[in-house]
């Protein structure tokens, strides 16, 4: 096969929280679809459905709902003033929602397409598929395998042959080319922080924090009284680390980010420090710093200064925002995929 | 003392190789089944065969630091994954590190060349190779020949039946000035070289002036072209070279590149994409006598300095490879005199890169570069006695 067909015939999928974002990469250029990993209900009206199909909103019809899913939701459910629901929480698939499931794969299949062989060429070889799967909960036992294993199953299902990596791994394979793949990827996602440690691209140590974009949200919606719809739309359009808060909201933002931030930086050092055979590094590291949770200004810097006020064992080089912090997670599970085809 | 695979010591070679392929899937590929190679040679060390138990004896008598190292390993092993997130661990090495291949790519992958044809006097070959066999003779066939891990003790971490690279050599014999009107003599001067090279199964293949090949040993056998040598890629280290290395010499002088002709190097770059798609040879396995040469008697390189410089890499379809650094300055301590430094008509990238990179891992073991120098050195002289013990045998 050739290095322009295999470029073809792969693609790498950040299942996040919030998000999925799928990458593909055609000659040296990278491309990406993000969707929001979440769906609103609306009551079902004829009127309504054809209106909806008419603009091409991802919709399907459920009971007397007419389910939105995708970007779109986000718009609806501000319209009628509903939260949205997500299909995961917490970085996996969140057991009490009952459509989880039947969601994800609904927008797994609007954003992918079907790769099922079709009669033309039913022998043809699979796509493959590189999806991110969070580590475990610092201290906490692993119970991934369900999520691991079920949107596995959705992606055969869809027709392609998946493949799986760890968040944090992905942001090392997406971002830290430079340093051969040794360094520290942080993934601040919706539902967890995902850390892993990379040695020449063998990854070493890895662990995820279930302080994330969702926390923030959550609590500071509870403090303010907002939707934790509002409040995320708050934190994405207008946050910025600069000391200097316009409003209430802004500031219980940057309370909870700045616990948030707190709670990565020690989890970072209690994980190093009790890692008994780190790798003996030839020089310092690289750490790089992606995921949405990650996007507002100054927030490298706020990490950095608290990074530094802690002992932290292991000489970091650069402290960096990645290059696209949306997309690396999924450039790095296709890089992975490109790798295995 | 303590070690394990993923120590600076045993993968400053992947890092080097790594950085000279752009491509980022190429690089994470190249890296992955680096690392798989070096931690499964330290799981599951190599085959014991030339390592019988007086000699392991003799060993740890001697000298303890292998042993030490080897023990050490096992220990590290078992504790190479943290504690509290093992399960995470054992699940992404599982993930990152694909079961399977562990075979090197070249980061350039040779073109494929086929013979065509083939009569008791000639071969032609797809890509327009022609070589002479009037000159070839059967020597003493190729046994698998021992290759030892990069890093660790004296035992070799495999055995393998097939070339592993070429090494380029000048025949250092008589030349005429290539002119018309000394045809006769040219024409002469390479039959004498022939039968010489023949009688002393020097060389594998010759090229003489007018760019001629000749074959003189079967690739099959060994050729006595490099008996003090020492070359490694990332899979592992090559120690005297008549083995493991197909010996391909330039009728020629060291030191008179100019003599060295346009056909010759045509011939040349010919008989190398050949014998890389014969035997899938890495391109940075395609390398001069004077990389490969060491004395046998005071831990110096370049005993033997033909093609020090100037080789044509480009021309003959190769990277840079005097940018590659020294296996034998980085693996086994040797070190050079200002005489070679002069040979090679100003320092070659690979010996600044060999210097630092010893330099770099004495510091990582927090010894002096002396000492360090002293440890690698004592590992080739194990090694050695190894290699001796193969080489009795076959």
């Amino acid at each position: 096969m050739s290095q322009n067909e295999a470029l073809g015939t792969a693609l790498g999928l950040d299942v996040g929280t919030s998000r999925i974002v799928a990458a593909r990469r055609s000659a040296a250029e990278y491309s990406y679809d993000a969707q929001l990993n979440a769906f609103v209900g609306i009551p079902y009206s004829k009127l309504t459905l054809d209106a909806l199909l008419r603009e091409n909103v991802p919709c399907t019809v459920e009971a007397h709902q007419i389910i939105i899913h995708g970007n779109e939701s986000e718009k609806f459910a501000g319209l009628l003033n509903a939260e949205i629901r997500r299909p995961m929480n917490r970085g996996v698939l969140d057991p009490k929602e009952p459509d989880s499931l039947k969601m994800i794969r609904e927008i797994l299949s609007r954003m992918l397409g079907t790769a099922l062989p079709g009669p033309q060429k039913p022998q043809a070889p699979k796509k493959k598929i590189c999806f991110t799967v969070p580590a475990p909960p610092l201290g906490a036992a692993d119970a991934l395998t369900y999520h691991e294993a079920t949107l596995r199953q959705t992606l055969e299902e869809l027709g392609f042959e998946p493949s799986s990596i760890n968040e944090g791994l992905a942001v090392v394979y997406g971002e830290l080319e430079d340093s051969n793949y040794t360094g520290i990827g942080i993934s601040c996602g919706g539902g967890l922080c995902n850390v892993c440690l990379a040695y020449l691209s063998v990854p070493v140590l890895s662990f995820s924090i279930p302080k994330a974009g969702d926390y923030i949200d959550l609590n500071a919606a509870q403090v303010t009284g907002e939707r934790a719809n509002l409040v995320r739309l708050a934190k994405e359009d207008a946050f910025h680390f600069n000391g200097f808060f316009e409003n209430k909201l802004q500031q219980v933002i940057g309370v909870y980010y700045d616990d948030m931030i707190r709670s990565l930086v020690v989890a970072l050092k209690e994980a190093f420090a009790r890692t008994s055979s780190l790798p003996k590094f030839m020089r310092p590291i690289p750490l790089v710093l992606s995921g949405g949770t990650a996007l507002p200004a100054g927030f490298r810097d706020r990490f950095e200064k608290l990074l530094w006020e802690q002992e932290f064992p292991i000489a970091v080089s650069e402290i960096r925002l990645a290059k696209d912090p949306l997309y690396s997670t999924a450039k790095g599970a296709l890089t992975f995929a490109l790798s295995e085809a | 003392m303590a070690s394990s695979p993923r120590e600076p010591m045993f993968t400053s070679w992947l890092d080097l190789h790594a950085d000279k392929i752009d491509d980022p899937v190429k690089r994470l590929r190249f890296l992955r089944r680096g690392m798989q190679v070096l931690e499964s040679e330290v799981l599951v060390p190599g085959a014991p065969k030339a390592d019988s138990a007086p000699r392991r004896h003799r060993l740890i008598g001697s000298w303890k630091w292998p042993s030490v190292v080897g023990a050490a390993i096992a220990a590290i092993l078992g504790a190479a994954w943290p504690a509290g997130v093992a399960e995470t661990a054992v699940r992404e090495r599982r993930m990152a590190i694909p079961a399977g291949t562990v075979a090197f790519e070249a980061p350039k992958d040779p073109i494929r060349v086929w013979r065509v044809d083939r009569s008791e006097t000639l071969e032609t070959y797809s890509n327009g190779l022609r070589v002479e066999l009037t000159f070839a003779e059967s020597y003493r066939p190729r046994q698998p020949y021992p290759v030892f891990p990069l890093n660790g003790g004296a035992q070799p971490a495999r055995y393998q039946p097939n070339p592993a690279g070429i090494v380029y050599h000048t025949t250092e014999s008589h030349l005429a000035e290539f002119e018309e009107a000394d045809n006769g003599r040219l024409k002469a001067l390479a039959r004498n070289l022939l039968e010489v090279v023949r009688d002393e199964h020097a060389y594998h293949y010759v090229i003489d002036r007018f760019g001629r090949v000749y074959r003189v040993v079967e690739e099959t056998d060994i050729a006595n072209h490099a008996g003090h040598s020492v070359w490694a890629d990332p899979s592992g280290i090559y120690v005297n070279l008549n083995s493991s290395f197909l010996a391909v010499s330039f009728e020629g002088q060291t030191g008179e590149p100019s003599a060295i002709t346009a056909p010759q190097i045509q011939a040349a770059r010919m008989l190398t994409e050949m014998l890389r798609s014969k035997y899938s040879i890495a391109a940075e396995n395609c390398v001069t006598h004077a990389q490969v040469s060491i004395s046998g008697v005071n831990n110096r390189i370049g005993a033997h300095t033909d093609w020090a410089s100037q080789f044509p890499f480009a021309a003959v379809g190769l990277p840079d490879n005097y940018a590659q650094p020294l296996p034998s300055l980085m693996a086994f301590g040797f070190e050079y005199d200002p005489a070679f430094v002069e040979a090679t008509g100003g320092r070659w990238k690979g010996l600044d890169l060999a210097e630092a990179q010893v330099a770099q891992q004495a510091a990582a073991q927090g010894m002096t570069v002396t000492r360090y120098r002293a440890i690698l050195q004592h590992r080739y002289t194990d090694i050695l006695g190894v290699v001796a013990e193969f080489e009795g045998g076959s």
